[in-house]
């Protein structure tokens, strides 16, 4: 049996914050779904679970070799490990799909939730062609999806420092990095799922109304749901000290 | 750092190689077979009335399809080295099971979803069968090979925490992540709707009416694939290259430190001014689908 004391309720705790950090982070990624892979929606052309998980996994391998080879590394260096590869993956990404929509479909980028981008005050709406709710990434959207990434590596990085502390002195070193590695993986699917049914499939980022919308209830949703999953990783603890 | 600073860049330049290789290929896979979000169109043209050649398979999401083979082939590589096989030897037979597996899927899931389009009449043509697994079965080996080496570089040369088949897992869902990011944009948004004036966007009315058409006969997934490949592949393999080489060089140079990190920002901060400078120049090139509501009214 596990005891419980003050330091496993913040372990717990830590994982939940963490898988709350993600959620919030896949409503930061300008997600257009199947219209959007056929430039019929502005944002990237593919589901929100596939690319917050894509992108965030990147994450955690750039973290979890932060950890391993870094005796001083500490949660705000593995986090900022973890932000960096996410965002070096969504970046390539975003700006590799921005060539296609420009120069392989041939469609000026433009935001059908906001009249004027408010970082660069690009007018939107009269790109917008004929049919459809916008297209391509403008420039608000691709950095509403480096912060989104940049949360979610962060996220994945303090969820893995947590498990590795927690569950480096039960088990074999590689042991620990394997379980704690596909239980960060499980986190973070998790917690990229429930945004997808507070968004609908699609968001173009931080600027779109919905972000607003629902934002709050899939945070709060997310957290109760995260500290399930730190309740489930102690007891998994728990097994391996008997 | 395990390795000294040539080596190590050596090293990376190489996974780099792969990865971009290893982009591209999946990019080509997903359009051959047609998978992901642009299949919707396929899946939805005999509904409207177009009946068409075209594979049809969605084994699954795009990264979760793609995580499945390169695990498959990442867990044999494990086996086979673990007989003392050389490595080379290993990665290939193992990127072989994996490819397989893809495509007993991909015939089953072909066959599948033409059997619940009978009501609209489309056919499961047995040739476009034949024709397209083994193309299929080829592009994900080749992806394969490249996943297993770069895990198996990572695992074996760099020291990641992390096996090989679980390195191979999450390239391979990242991959799919990326290759339904960009390239399938190639395929959805030009290729299947070729017959519209090229850069006059797409109208959601046209939904289903997919270009069934070829330079000669009726299209099929192997035309598909050669005109993705002039772009969509090679830019979904731009993009896993970047995400290789850039996630892993400030961390090699400057050592596992703050300045690295903050390298990588820069990395990113450079990625967004260059989207931008995309962004434009299709704005200047292209111009305004509509006359903006003030010049309407002045020229009133």
């Amino acid at each position: 049996m596990v005891a419980i004391d003050p330091a496993l309720l913040t372990n717990i705790l830590l994982i939940g914050l963490s898988g709350t950090l993600i959620c919030l982070a896949v409503h930061f990624i300008p997600v257009g779904g199947a219209p959007a892979a056929m430039a019929q929606a502005t944002g990237i052309g593919t589901g929100t679970v596939e690319l917050a998980a894509g992108s965030g996994l990147v994450g955690l391998i750039t973290a979890s070799y932060m950890y391993a080879y870094e005796p001083l590394a500490n949660i705000p260096l593995v986090m900022a490990a973890g932000a960096m590869g996410s965002m070096v993956m969504l970046a390539s990404t975003m700006f590799a799909g921005s060539l296609i929509y420009a120069y392989g479909v041939a469609v000026p980028f433009a935001s059908a939730q906001v009249k004027k981008d408010p970082i660069t005050g690009d007018r939107q709406d009269t790109y917008i062609s004929k049919g459809t709710q916008g297209q391509g990434l403008p420039t608000i959207c691709f950095v509403s999806g480096v912060v989104g990434a940049a949360l979610g590596g962060a996220g994945g990085g303090l969820i893995y420092f947590v498990l590795m502390d927690l569950y480096k002195p039960l088990i074999a070193l590689t042991s620990a990095f394997a379980v704690a590695g596909v239980f960060t993986m499980g986190v973070m699917y998790v917690n990229s799922v429930i945004p997808s049914y507070g968004v609908g499939g699609t968001i173009e980022g931080v600027h779109d109304p919905k972000f607003r919308r629902v934002v709050g209830k899939d945070v709060i949703t997310s957290f109760f749901v995260s500290i399930l999953c730190g309740l489930l990783a102690v007891l998994i603890a728990g097994g391996m000290s008997i | 750092m395990v390795l000294d600073l040539t080596m190590s860049m050596a090293i990376l330049a190489l996974m780099g190689a792969l990865a971009t290789i290893a982009g591209c290929l999946e990019d080509l896979e997903s359009d051959v077979g047609s998978q992901s979000n642009p299949n919707s169109q396929v899946q939805l043209a005999p509904q409207m009335g177009f009946l068409h050649r075209i594979f049809n398979k969605a084994i699954s999401g795009e990264p979760i399809s793609n995580g499945m083979s390169a695990v498959i082939g990442g867990t044999a590589t494990t086996v086979l080295l673990s007989q003392q096989f050389y490595p080379l030897t290993a990665i290939v037979i193992g990127a072989f099971f994996g490819a397989i597996v893809l495509g007993i899927f991909a015939t089953t899931s072909y066959a599948g979803r033409v059997a619940s389009q009978t009501r609209f009449k489309q056919p499961l043509y047995m040739d476009i069968m034949r024709y397209t697994t083994p193309s299929i079965i080829g592009h994900n080996f080749i992806m394969n090979f490249c996943l297993v080496a770069i895990a198996y570089i990572q695992f074996e040369i760099l020291g990641y925490p992390f096996t090989i088949p679980f390195l191979a897992l999450i390239w391979g869902i990242s991959v799919g992540a990326i290759g339904s990011s960009v390239g399938d944009v190639h395929y959805g948004g030009e290729r299947e709707f070729q017959n519209r004036e090229f850069g006059c966007g797409l109208n959601t009315a046209l939904s289903g009416r997919i270009v069934r058409k070829a330079e000669s006969g009726l299209r099929n997934s192997i035309d598909n694939v050669w005109f993705c490949a002039k772009f969509g592949g090679p830019a979904t393999g731009i993009a896993l290259g970047l995400t290789v080489f850039f996630s892993s060089w400030p961390t090699t140079i400057f050592g596992y430190t703050w300045k690295a990190i903050g390298v990588g920002v820069f990395i990113v901060i450079v990625l967004t001014l260059m989207n931008r400078l995309v962004e434009l120049n299709v704005r200047h090139a292209y111009g305004p689908y509509k006359e903006e509501k003030n010049e309407q009214e002045a020229k009133a």
